[in-house]
């Protein structure tokens, strides 16, 4: 069947699966009230494990009023996010261990494992602390907010590219 | 507690297209910023369009209010944008 052929393909054309993304918001605001997050998530888990080890730590306006500590919403995203991406990935046979993820960052910055993980550890933390202070990352302002047509969400994808692209020009620098 | 399930089944299905539009490689996030691949602003953009006449039409007939994400703080959205595009470009995520 060409339906099952579709499903079992590698990859989808970046339009169709932006759409049903699209359809996905809408539906889950229609159901649930609630929207696409992600990044909310890891503060909600940071923030039960900072209150478990020393609660006056945790004790500040963030983690109060911003992002609770817990199981939130954004938590069961995240957790449904990781499963989902599984089995597509098992159904595509794309599936595979690894651990420098990927052909482009060794052909320009060498095979050794430790340099992938330092860009992955420092550039999360620059991901999350930027989202935390926008409020949102890509899913949680950016499409979320975008398709509410908030401003903020405009300024959060202008601030996003303007930068992004320099760091890659500083990155990659000849090889831009 | 009761939002649990369909928490995960929207994470779900936003995870399996994530994975099929290929926005889980380090190579397709980087690439958007060196303009060799626009896979994530097609699939970005394409959400974005289905999604605000998805929302207003359904609004238009009462059936959704909007939650709003985050309030307009120029600074702070612009500011955490910055941030967020180096974090972004240098982790490939």
């Amino acid at each position: 069947m060409r339906f099952l052929k579709w499903l079992r393909a590698s990859e989808w054309s970046p339009y169709v699966a932006g759409a049903l993304l699209g359809l996905l918001a809408v539906l889950a605001l229609l159901f649930t009230d609630h929207l696409l997050s992600g990044s909310g998530g890891f503060e909600n888990i940071g923030g039960s494990i900072v209150k478990a080890v020393s609660p006056a730590a945790a004790d500040n306006v963030y983690w109060k009023f911003v992002q609770r500590p817990g199981i939130s919403w954004s938590v069961m995203v995240l957790l449904g996010v990781m499963a989902g991406a599984l089995v597509s990935s098992l159904l595509g046979r794309t599936f595979k261990w690894r651990l420098v993820s990927d052909d482009q960052w060794k052909q320009n910055f060498g095979p050794a494992i430790w340099k992938r993980w330092l860009a992955l550890f420092l550039g999360a933390i620059l991901l999350e602390y930027g989202a935390g202070i926008a409020g949102g990352c890509t899913s949680g302002l950016a499409i979320s907010g975008g398709l509410q047509l908030t401003p903020s969400a405009f300024l959060f994808m202008g601030g996003m590219f303007a930068s992004g692209i320099p760091t890659a020009m500083i990155l990659y620098r000849k090889r831009y | 507690m009761v939002h649990y399930i369909p928490a995960l089944i929207v994470g779900f299905f936003f995870g399996w297209l994530l994975q099929k539009a290929g926005l889980t490689k380090y190579s397709k996030i980087v690439n958007v910023f060196r303009f060799r691949d626009m896979g994530v602003l097609k699939f970005m953009m394409s959400a974005l369009v289905v999604g605000m006449v998805g929302v207003y039409f359904l609004k238009d007939l009462g059936l959704v209010k909007l939650i709003g994400t985050q309030p307009t703080y120029i600074v702070g959205n612009l500011v955490g944008g910055l941030i967020f595009g180096v974090g972004m470009a240098g982790a490939g995520f």
